[in-house]
């Protein structure tokens, strides 16, 4: 990123570019900081590795003095502990693979990758400025059921592969909420059709189900919303109108 | 277990003794005896005094009794374990932790939801055998655990097998000595096949003290119609006179509720990954976050395939090749530690630091040539 687009920005959002800008050093510095550290673990390697075994002495209370011990077959906490040296290095203990206390944000990352090569999808939920949030109005088109569903996004729900969003509408004056998994390939295209005025103070608009909060039918957002992308895209083809959903949504996310 | 003189040597000792006695005999032997081995059954009393016949209801320590051309006994241990030969699993399984549940994404868009299970450490700790435990079984250990946490009897315990002390052990049965394992080695995810059949057993989440609505299912009792506080009591516990005016045994009434073990049987196993160490199986799991959960290969499907199984067994010689030799060189040192801390020399050992490599071999011809001495 360079510091073109800081300059074109509306002076009001300086505040949000500034704190961009700020993140960026820090990602650079970090990124510096990450090499450093790989270079000095090659050259601690010279070092000779810690003994993988020790002794645990439990100690009387009374007289201060070992009252027995025992060998435990893995590195001391303390170096400071006795060791057993007697163990040929041929017949050192097995090292046993220590796997991450959290396996879930990799397998997240794994599968996302998997589901959404191209990060649109991700990008779109993003918590970023330009992603959707909470009060816009989205249009789902959905491989199997025919129309697409539009309605007031009013909650994500974070689980990253499992991530899904409920969309709010009125059909026949009947109030209709619709889940839509994001990486689920069913999910043929999310469309941003209509931004909310202001940011929700709430991260679930689930007061909007009362009738005095209620944005009811969002078909007029959308027909209003369709009607100037006929005129920006009339020259398009109607094969790549039909499919431009996906598309579409991972350059309103850029 | 006290653990006894490198197991080679027992078996030397004994194909010298004359081959014709039993191997059970000296199993419950408390030490080795030289030169002859008595045909009666020592009794498994260490210290103290006892008579030679064992305690009753004592586990039986003669589990090939042969019939005088009898048929075969259908009852009795050998017989138990012939029935229910088809209902133990080829292999052992591993311990694991229930990590979350999750979902995968088929490319037609099917959504299949999944539990990921982690494994941490998992080492195979001991083996059960036929002719000394009555069943063949393999013991398996997860995590670590700080030896603060252990008592002396077992930190001396995993001393001889030369493992650190786990977190949590459990048994798994096997289907004959093909099953074992050698202690010491890891289990890693790949011991499992992706799309093979797992059973997964763990304790389920305890509700505490519940009411018949809530354990049982039962409906209720009405909100209005004159009812009076008992909205929720369960109705009546049976008829009355002419029944003998009593509860029926098994009566479905308020009381504890969860916690007790539950198998799900059948998962396929959907993913293993060796790096985040985890297995993921499809559908759900009993249990919170964090509950410790056993996974072995399934009981009412077919095993893995053969090949995959040799696979696995190589790829743990591979990972430890030298498992026995290990574990014999930690007997012994744990030997020589055992000698010492009953001589309360264990101290003075620490303070000249711990190098006992002579002490073994003297150790080892003291204990063959005068085992009376040691005792």
């Amino acid at each position: 990123m360079n510091a073109t687009p800081l300059v074109r920005r509306p002076l009001g959002c300086l505040k949000n570019s500034l704190r961009q800008a700020r993140q960026l050093k820090e990602s650079r510095l970090l990124v510096a900081r990450g090499m450093a550290t790989t270079t000095t673990e090659t050259t601690g390697s010279e070092a000779p590795p810690p003994p993988r075994h020790h002794v645990f002495q439990i100690i009387d209370r009374k007289t201060k003095k070992t009252r027995t011990a025992f060998a435990i077959y893995k590195p001391a906490i303390k170096p400071s502990l006795p060791t057993l040296k007697e163990l040929p290095p041929i017949l050192s203990p097995p090292k046993l693979n220590k796997p991450p206390s959290n396996p879930l944000p990799a397998l997240h990352a794994e599968q996302i990758k998997k589901m959404d090569p191209t990060g649109a999808r991700t990008r779109l939920f993003a918590k970023t400025r330009g992603a959707a949030r909470v009060g816009d109005i989205l249009m789902v088109t959905h491989r199997r059921s025919g129309e697409p569903f539009s309605g007031v996004l009013i909650e994500i729900r974070r689980r990253g592969i499992d991530t899904a969003i409920l969309l709010r509408n009125h059909l026949a004056k009947v109030g209709v909420e619709m889940w839509f998994k994001i990486y689920n390939k069913n999910v043929a295209g999310i469309e941003i059709v209509k931004r909310a005025k202001k940011r929700a103070r709430r991260a679930r608009l689930t007061y909007m189900r009362k009738a005095k909060h209620d944005r009811c039918d969002v078909s007029a957002a959308v027909f209003a919303w369709k009607k100037t992308r006929k005129v920006t895209t009339i020259k398009a083809s109607a094969k790549k109108a039909a499919k431009g959903g996906k598309n579409a949504a991972g350059k309103k996310a850029k | 277990m006290a653990p006894r003189l490198p197991a080679r040597c027992c078996w030397r000792q004994l194909s010298l003794a004359g081959a014709s006695t039993p191997r059970t005999a000296l199993i419950f032997a408390p030490q080795i005896q030289k030169s002859s081995f008595s045909k009666t059954a020592i009794s498994p009393v260490k210290y103290g005094w006892s008579t030679t016949l064992p305690k009753r209801g004592a586990k039986p320590y003669k589990y090939d009794q042969t019939t005088s051309g009898l048929p075969a006994l259908t009852t009795g241990p050998a017989a138990a374990l012939e029935r229910r030969k088809n209902t133990t699993p080829v292999r052992a399984g591993v311990i694991a932790v229930k990590k979350g549940m999750t979902a995968f994404f088929g490319n037609r868009g099917a959504r299949i939801p999944c539990t990921v299970l982690q494994l941490d450490q998992v080492q195979a700790l001991a083996n059960k055998t036929r002719e000394k435990n009555g069943y063949f079984a393999v013991q398996v250990g997860f995590g670590d655990r700080k030896a603060d946490n252990v008592g002396a009897p077992m930190l001396g315990w995993y001393e001889a097998k030369g493992i650190p002390p786990k977190e949590k052990v459990a048994e798994f049965k096997v289907r004959d000595e093909s099953g074992l394992l050698p202690p010491g080695v890891q289990l890693q995810p790949d011991w499992f096949h992706v799309g093979q059949w797992v059973d997964v057993r763990a304790d389920c989440k305890g509700k505490g003290f519940a009411g018949g609505m809530k354990r049982h299912g039962f409906a209720g009792q009405e909100a209005s119609h004159g009812n009076s506080k008992n909205h929720r009591t369960i109705g009546s516990s049976g008829p009355s006179q002419g029944s003998g005016s009593r509860v029926l045994p098994g009566k479905k009434m308020p009381g504890r509720m969860g916690g007790q073990r539950v198998t799900v049987q059948n998962l396929p196993v959907l993913m293993v990954n060796n790096e985040l160490g985890i297995v993921v199986v499809k559908g759900c799991v009993a249990g919170p976050k964090g509950a410790h959960v056993l996974i072995q290969d399934a009981v009412k499907k077919p095993p893995p395939p053969q090949e995959f199984i040799q696979k696995t067994r190589k790829l743990l010689d591979q990972r430890f090749p030298n498992a026995e030799e290990y574990l014999e060189a930690a007997r012994k040192q744990h030997l020589v530690l055992k000698e010492a801390r009953a001589q309360g020399r264990i101290d003075q050992m620490l303070k000249k630091g711990v190098t006992a490599t002579d002490e073994i071999e003297s150790l080892l011809q003291a204990r063959i040539t005068a085992p009376e001495v040691v005792a």
